[in-house]
């Protein structure tokens, strides 16, 4: 993995200084809210509802044991025995109190980590696969290339006065895992016809109040030119964007105006007069990153293991897991472990300090020291040995890891919502429960089979229920809380946004109705067919009429 | 200048240290419990109540201080914006991690 120069070191260790210095002055009085706020923003501390909130960056979601035990230890030592996971390949942790936080920078400093927000309208961490480097359908590891933009991007000043936030995705697979289309960038690494590996360049997604899906502006584009077309994708939009209005700033407001092709056609025309080979990186730093995210030494293992044949028939329930949270790895007799953070009933995304104890544990005996942040709020161990997976299981069984409901009903996507969001505008997380509760009989959700439920809290979108199959908006309305449905909406390579099939539900009815919309689904669904593809053939019509008649 | 309110008020803010819900109560100190909290229901008093809150921000004890509406039932203040109700209860999940509920964090104002 990326591990920090001694620039980087240097860095971090100046702004927990610099920080606890900022803290100190705030507590002694010497600085005021207003003046500290920006401050503590910077660093990753909000103020929520009930108490401070601290965001740790995961960059591409990658740990390795250390870090994670850290994190368990800071879970315990200053916050309440858990971590939140989130859609962005973070944790968050609900409880710090602020003289404290210094100290939890400390020893995040101590593993390379860091609560440095990128905050502002800069270019944000660059997301990439939580399967990169890993799984089987990848042509190329993405993660060399996001940690190329984001050296490129920190320290081109052109770019840090932006209209607005903007955010980059890529990945190095057919399968999207990353949402290309909902970022204002998306990366695909993909051969051309001749076989040659370059990108495909999509621009103008994003979710928030106005979901927008990106537009391909590239369909191949040779690797060494990234950076040069990124810089001139980023000069047409710095010339444009709108920076009168903070909801019409994002990149996807310009392409939606322009029109993709008006759009794609001035990009083509900037990029014409950038001097390409000036913006290349030089070819030995591209080796030099990328020696940072080396696979694994693994060894020579024949792909078929008759030792986990043997306990898959042995063991229904095991062979169930591998079913749905065991995927295929690239290198033979490898398998890449789902484990899931959504037990039935459960806060989706927590995981208590004990939880990552037992994972950093595990990563540590059983996949290479690795392990990944899913942003559907799952973790990954990565490489692990085919033989390992029954061990692993009843290792992760213990420790209540072993839901083997990976992309299946429970596996919900919820943002923390009105149980700690200054910002929201209704629970999310109850609503989660409730639903995983109804829908939690493993034999019914395995009958039901793929189905991606996400949950956003307020118009924001952090549960990015807009790419939910189906997707739940929490909003308020004459002091209740109450959910709109959309339908169809989908984050992979197929991706759509979701339609609102009608007026909202109270808290006590939402439920209800996602159940009745999962039997419409049921009741009329061909053979193998999935749950958006049902939707998609059979539009929104059955499912409104089902869910209206019966409310 | 006096203050517009539509009913009762309590003022409310966040525990500089950790954030923590606070109400302003009569005896002047700041409680976790919405109890004990001074209830303005005139105009002059809930901007008195601003006042006084005021100063809290210069000690540096609170942060982001506002008046919020509530409703005087048997059992008490409760608010009535729905936000606020759940600002108060705290987390409806994981009720072991809820400390706001504890009505006996209190501190000297
Ligand atoms: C609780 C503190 C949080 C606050 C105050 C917050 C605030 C916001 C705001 C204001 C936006 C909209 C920004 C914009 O559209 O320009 C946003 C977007 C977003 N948030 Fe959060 N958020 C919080 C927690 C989370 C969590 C826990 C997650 C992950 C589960 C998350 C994931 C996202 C994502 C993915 C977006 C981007 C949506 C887009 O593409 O426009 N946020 N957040
Ligand atoms: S969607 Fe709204 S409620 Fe949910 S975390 Fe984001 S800002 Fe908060």
């Amino acid at each position: 993995m990326y591990r920090y120069d001694e620039f980087d070191t240097t860095f971090v260790r100046q702004r927990v200084d610099q920080f606890r210095d900022q803290v100190d002055r705030r507590v002694s009085g010497e600085l005021t809210e207003e003046q500290f706020r920006p401050l503590r923003l910077m660093n990753g501390l909000y103020l929520q509802l009930h108490a401070y909130m601290l965001r740790v960056a995961v960059p591409y979601g990658t740990l390795n044991s250390r870090q994670m035990r850290k994190l368990a230890f800071i879970a315990d030592e200053y916050d309440k025995g858990y971590g939140h996971f989130t859609t962005r390949q973070n944790i968050q942790y609900n409880w710090p109190k602020l003289p404290d936080v210094p100290n939890i920078l400390d020893h995040l400093a101590d593993v390379e980590m860091h609560a440095i927000q990128t905050s502002g309208n800069c270019i944000r961490n660059v997301t990439a696969d939580q399967w990169a480097g890993a799984a089987g359908d990848e042509v190329e590891d993405p993660r060399p290339y996001a940690e190329l933009m984001r050296q490129w991007s920190s320290l081109h000043p052109e770019f840090s006065f932006l209209p607005r936030k903007f955010k980059i995705a890529v990945t190095g697979a057919a399968s999207d895992r990353a949402a290309i289309a909902y970022h204002d960038i998306g990366l695909r690494l993909t051969r051309s016809a001749n076989g040659e590996i370059g990108f495909e360049v999509l621009a103008g997604g994003g979710m928030g109040r106005t979901p927008m899906l990106g537009v391909t502006v590239r369909d191949w584009l040779p690797k060494d030119e990234l950076l040069a077309y990124l810089e001139a994708i980023m000069r047409v939009y710095n010339l444009h964007g709108r920076r009168d209005n903070k909801y019409k700033a994002r990149i996807k407001i310009l392409v939606h105006e322009l029109g993709a092709e008006e759009f794609t056609r001035q990009v083509e025309e900037e990029y014409k007069r950038i001097d390409a080979p000036r913006v290349m990186p030089p070819a030995q730093e591209l080796v030099r990153i990328k020696d940072y995210f080396a696979p694994p030494v693994y060894e020579d293992l024949p792909d078929q293991s008759p030792e986990l044949a043997r306990c898959m028939s042995d063991d229904a329930d095991f062979a169930q897991w591998v079913d749905r949270n065991v995927v295929a790895h690239k290198q033979p007799g490898y398998a890449i472990v789902n484990i899931s953070l959504k037990p039935v009933g459960g806060v989706p995304g927590d995981a208590s300090s004990g939880q990552m104890r037992a994972v950093a544990d595990l990563a540590e005996q059983k996949s290479h020291d690795e392990i990944r942040v899913t942003h559907e709020q799952n973790l990954v161990l990565p490489h692990v040995r085919k033989s390992d997976l029954y061990g692993v299981w009843q290792t992760l069984k213990t420790h209540g890891l072993a839901d083997a409901n990976i992309g299946l009903a429970t596996d919900i996507i919820s943002c923390p919502g009105l149980d700690y969001c200054a910002l929201a505008t209704a629970r999310s997380i109850p609503i989660s429960q409730d639903i995983s509760r109804r829908l939690g009989d493993i034999s019914r959700q395995r009958d039901i089979g793929d189905l991606k439920i996400k949950i956003s809290g307020c118009i924001n979108a952090c549960g990015h229920h807009h790419a939910g199959h189906i997707g739940i908006l929490g909003l308020e309305k004459r002091g209740e809380e109450y959910y709109q449905i959309t339908l169809g909406g989908s984050g992979d390579e197929t991706a759509s946004i979701g339609e609102i099939i009608g007026p909202g539900f109270s808290s006590e009815t939402v439920t209800d109705a996602v159940e009745t919309i999962v039997d419409t689904y049921v009741g009329l669904r061909q053979d193998g067919e999935t749950f958006l593809d049902a939707y998609r053939r059979l539009g929104p019509n059955p499912f409104k009429e089902a869910v209206y008649a019966t409310h | 200048m006096a203050k517009k309110i539509t009913g009762p008020q309590i003022l409310t803010a966040n525990r500089l240290s950790d954030g923590m819900v606070v109400f302003l109560s009569a005896d002047g100190t700041w409680r976790a419990s919405i109890d004990a909290a001074d209830v303005a229901r005139t105009e002059d008093s809930a901007s008195a109540l601003e006042a006084r809150a005021a100063t809290f921000v210069q000690t540096n004890e609170i942060v982001d201080p506002y008046l919020i509406a509530v409703e005087e039932t048997d059992t008490g203040a409760v608010p009535v914006a729905f936000r606020e109700r759940r600002r108060i209860a705290g987390p409806s999940v994981q009720a072991a991690f809820n400390g706001q509920s504890n009505g006996s964090l209190a501190f000297a104002g």
